[in-house]
């Protein structure tokens, strides 16, 4: 049969391969199939997943999960709006003040970068930018061609 | 390999009924099979087989009495190896298209003759057949061999084989085209024995 002949092909090709028989499975595949079931039939509701509780319980963690948002959400709307937010709101504030000292460290040194890179010349960034991209693209040629190298070598080898 | 009985390893009553176990012997090779030819290994085939029976049980109520229990098995082996496949792909693809040219049988590759499927394995026992068709196909590259499966083995059309691997048509058209053309050729192979095949 000639190979060139795509339609003659396909069809000899689709023949080859129905007519080959299944491989047999590992023995050990039904064991470990009917071993991993019991192992999961074992396990307490509460270590599986949410769709295999009883209903009762998942009416009950639907219910408890409503009432606690909504527990947390109303305490929220008291806190803003009682008298002792502001001072809440300043010993929050005080206490998570390095925040507010990294973010205006951040902004200086951006500042500063900006400023510094500014002052090169246009040239020179594009020219290091594209030594950069040569450099990563050979990288990755070099290790396409490597790895084509070994993998061809070993299959030739074998 | 399962010539053995089966490890029966569940204590009455916990463990699946007797239907699944025999639902199971009656599937396991075409399951196994499906994601050995697909994943090219035979442990992570293991795995493939083991997620497949866990969510046929799962479902055990509606497969035990439908006809299409097969199908459904099929189905699920092949989009769990297709899955595995999806997790390297993008690694295997940039490695295994760099040189495109290196591809056996590819549209300018020399004509070969192929004997008939009737005749090319007379005298060659089932067995000694899928080994050396197995050989042969695990010397394709996997942008060859897996569009090559799900359309021969799976009956999967093209479109919906591009549409899964995420690539375009005319490229699964393509590869499935080289792929014939290269089996033929290891087949083929002047003085080609099961030996030489299986490396």
């Amino acid at each position: 049969m000639n190979t060139n002949d795509p339609e003659k092909l396909e069809a000899a090709v689709h023949r080859l391969l129905r007519s080959v028989p299944d491989r047999r499975a590992p023995a050990g595949l039904e064991g470990r199939v009917l071993a991993e079931l019991v192992r999961r039939a074992s396990l307490p509701w509460w270590r599986r997943s949410y769709a295999y509780w009883p209903s009762s319980v998942r009416v009950a963690f639907f219910i408890i999960s409503a009432l606690a948002a909504a527990l947390v959400v109303s305490g929220l709307i008291v806190l803003g709006s009682s008298s002792g937010a502001q001072e809440l709101a300043g010993g929050v504030t005080q206490r998570f003040s390095w925040i507010v000292m990294s973010r205006e460290i951040a902004v200086s040194a951006y500042d500063r970068a900006r400023v510094f890179v500014g002052a090169i010349p246009s040239l020179w960034l594009y020219g290091a930018i594209g030594t950069i991209a040569v450099c990563y693209a050979a990288l990755g040629a070099v290790g396409a061609a490597t790895y084509r190298v070994l993998t061809f070598a070993r299959q030739n080898h074998s | 390999m399962n010539d053995e009985p089966p490890v029966q390893t569940q204590p009455s009553g916990l463990g699946p009924p007797a239907d699944f176990t025999t639902f199971m012997r009656k599937y396991q090779d075409m399951v196994f099979t499906t994601s050995a030819r697909l994943v090219r290994n035979d442990a992570q085939a293991e795995d493939i087989s083991q997620e497949v029976f866990i969510k046929a049980h799962e479902h055990f109520e509606m497969l035990s009495k439908s006809p299409t229990a097969g199908g459904w098995l099929k189905t699920v082996a092949t989009n769990l190896s297709l899955n595995h496949l999806q997790r390297y792909r993008n690694r295997w693809r940039f490695f295994s298209e760099l040189g495109g040219g290196s591809d056996a049988g590819g549209d300018d590759a020399p004509e070969v003759e192929f004997a008939a499927p009737d005749t090319f394995f007379e005298g060659i026992d089932a067995d000694e057949r899928r080994v050396w068709v197995d050989e042969a196909l695990s010397k394709l590259p996997d942008h060859q061999r897996v569009p090559l499966i799900l359309y021969h083995f799976e009956d999967i059309p093209y479109d919906e084989i591009a549409r899964r691997l995420g690539v375009s048509l005319a490229k699964v058209k393509t590869d499935i085209l080289r792929a014939r053309a290269a089996l033929a050729k290891i087949l083929a192979r002047p003085g080609a024995s099961l030996e030489a095949l299986s490396g």
